[in-house]
């Protein structure tokens, strides 16, 4: 039973020129107690994906789904009320660009404090309650891993180097015991250190409290190393999609193989200072999409049927949209 | 090979004016001892704040070390001096690549502007000469001609990476100094950039050190990597040598780290 369950979500931005898609029939599914990993270079519509679970898109744009359900429960007919209801108490959401994305006025501790309900502070009396309440903030920020928590904790955002409010922002998600967590790039500008550190985090605490993560980035390394499953996306399509264990031994998409190529980690067998294999071009710019398969226009193996968009093809839990996939090698 | 660059004992120091009641706060970089020959990839890594921005802003000469010397092609600049003679052939033979590249480059003025500054102050040739270079060095880079007339936010972040690269490579240096290069690309276009680096470091000699935390493209490009901790080496070698056998503490912690991420291939 999935958790999140996404089917054919299309966004639509109005550029002035007619519409634009920018999210196209994205499919995407979240297990309960399973870290699903959403991978794409930028301009993909990672970051719109996320918003549009959240809920935060402006309203404007035209967002068309078969299915957007939390737990089987629709959330585009829901109220705003039950909406925000389910985004409180079951799904958090680590934005990118933590700087950016903290109350620049208030301190790290007030905005950290602010995030845990209310039936999770005992004590009858006020300063019983605040006792408490402090309580929960420093332990989950221990749990980040921010070893200072008294100098931190007083600190405004502006006051703080990068990785330690990424720390914060991951707390504050965690603060109110969500069932899934959305992380967008939560690793960005780390170092490798620190890394580990978080991605140990939410290995631990996918596992000892199932929790289910959305783990979005470009970072393959890092989501080789967590994640169960991984969604592949490229200019707001999804290209493919399974288990990563299957992925990574043989990807079916020429676009998922072009980026495992591209890390050089992955590879063993590579000789130093040898060209590492890619794709020409450049990600199309979102107002001169090509037509169909949006890899068309760079993919080594593209040929004239991959003007129509491919259609979702599925070996066991593997899916995949192409026409010509890795695996029947006649050309 | 001979060494084109020699940096001995070079030192940084940082102190906060004080204030009432206030600690000032004060950073030491170095001494800082390295050699780097013709065509030689070195990578510096270290946590944040260790200095290696600042390392490479010292080397570069965009900050006035306060001792030390730096060697290059054994013309002896005196980095406490930060106006000398030198001055002129330094700045041809080191160039540098910003943190942000694209922020770096001014959004007011076309491409070919921007890459013309570095020539227009530095050397003596004429427009017509100078828009022949500049042509040059877009194609060696990847980019087309009609480049030369685009804005920078007319570019994708590939693109600008490149325009960075054609401006550092402007003078023909010796030493390109890169600050964290790759950090903010895709994966596929830090491909290409790395794959052009390379490129360019076999067609010039180009003797590039760069700072990064992708310690799978460190390993990839690097010959020899400097891992810095608070404001000093505290451990240098050649790539293999330090991914294998690490010695330093923080060095045991990076290196622990990467391998942890990297999936197990090599144990089945």
């Amino acid at each position: 039973m999935p958790m999140l369950d996404i089917k054919n979500l299309t966004l639509e931005i109005d550029t002035g020129q007619g519409m634009v898609k920018a999210l196209d029939k994205v499919n995407l599914t979240v297990n309960s107690g399973e870290i699903r990993a959403l991978v794409g270079e930028s301009g993909s519509g990672k970051s719109l994906i996320v918003s549009a679970i959240s809920g935060a898109l402006p309203g404007q744009w035209r967002l068309t789904a078969d299915r957007l359900s939390w737990k089987g429960e629709s959330l585009l007919s829901m109220t705003a009320e039950e909406r925000r209801e389910v985004m409180r108490r079951d799904i958090a959401v680590v934005f990118q660009n933590p700087v950016t994305a903290l109350d620049p006025s208030a301190t790290l501790g007030e905005q950290l404090e602010e995030g845990i309900p209310d039936e999770f502070i005992e004590g009858r009396w006020f300063w019983q309650r605040k006792q408490h309440r402090k309580k929960i903030a420093v332990s989950t920020v221990h749990k980040v891993g921010i070893k200072y928590h008294k100098h931190y904790l007083s600190a405004y955002p502006h006051q703080v180097p990068t990785d330690i409010c990424q720390k914060f922002m991951i707390a504050m998600a965690l603060v109110s015991q969500p069932k899934l967590l959305i992380a967008d790039d939560p690793t960005r500008g780390m170092e490798t250190t620190t890394k580990t550190q978080i991605l140990k985090l939410f290995t631990r605490l996918n596992q000892t409290k199932s929790l289910s993560i959305l783990f979005v980035s470009h970072d393959l390394l890092a989501i080789a190393s967590m994640s169960h499953t991984m969604t592949v996306l490229y200019a707001g399509q999804t290209v493919e999609s399974g288990k990563m264990k299957h992925i990574r031994k043989r990807p079916l998409h020429p676009y998922t193989k072009a980026l495992l190529d591209s890390a050089p980690s992955f590879r063993t067998n590579l000789p130093p200072k040898s060209t590492l294999p890619t794709l020409e071009g450049t990600i199309p710019p979102l107002q001169h999409m090509p037509i169909g398969c949006r890899l068309g226009p760079r993919c080594p193996r593209a040929q004239r049927d991959c003007v129509v968009t491919p259609a979702v093809r599925r070996i066991h839990d593997h899916t995949y949209n192409c026409h010509f996939p890795l695996h029947m090698e006649k050309l | 090979m001979t060494d084109v660059m020699q940096v001995k004992g070079l030192t940084f120091r940082h102190s906060d004016t004080k204030r009432w009641l206030k600690r000032p706060e004060i950073f030491k970089l170095g001494p800082i001892e390295m050699s780097v020959k013709r065509g030689e990839t070195i990578a510096i890594i270290g946590e944040n704040r260790a200095g290696k921005s600042l390392l490479a802003k010292l080397l570069v000469g965009a900050l006035a070390a306060d001792e030390g010397e730096i060697l290059l092609n054994n013309e002896l600049y005196n980095a406490r001096v930060k106006t000398s003679s030198k001055e002129q052939s330094r700045t041809h033979d080191i160039r540098m690549i910003f943190q942000h590249s694209s922020e770096a480059m001014n959004p007011g003025i076309p491409v070919g502007r921007i890459l013309d500054e570095p020539l227009r102050l530095n050397t003596r040739l004429s427009d017509v000469e100078r828009k022949k270079v500049i042509e040059e060095t877009l194609k060696k880079v990847g980019l087309l001609r009609e480049h030369y007339y685009y804005y920078r936010h007319m570019l994708s972040d590939g693109q600008q990476q490149r325009v960075a690269l054609a401006r550092s490579i402007m003078l023909q240096p010796k030493v390109l100094v890169a600050d964290e290069p790759f950090a903010a690309l895709d994966p596929s276009i830090r491909s290409q950039t790395v794959n052009l680096i390379l490129k360019l470091q076999q067609e010039m000699g180009l003797a590039f050190i760069f700072i990064s935390h992708n310690l799978g493209i460190v390993r990839h490009i690097a010959d020899k990597i400097v891992v810095m901790e608070n404001g000093e080496i505290v451990e240098s070698g050649k790539t293999e040598t330090i991914f294998r056998w690490p010695q330093h503490e923080l060095t045991k912690k990076l290196i622990m780290a990467y391998q942890s991420l990297v999936p197990q291939q090599t144990l089945r």
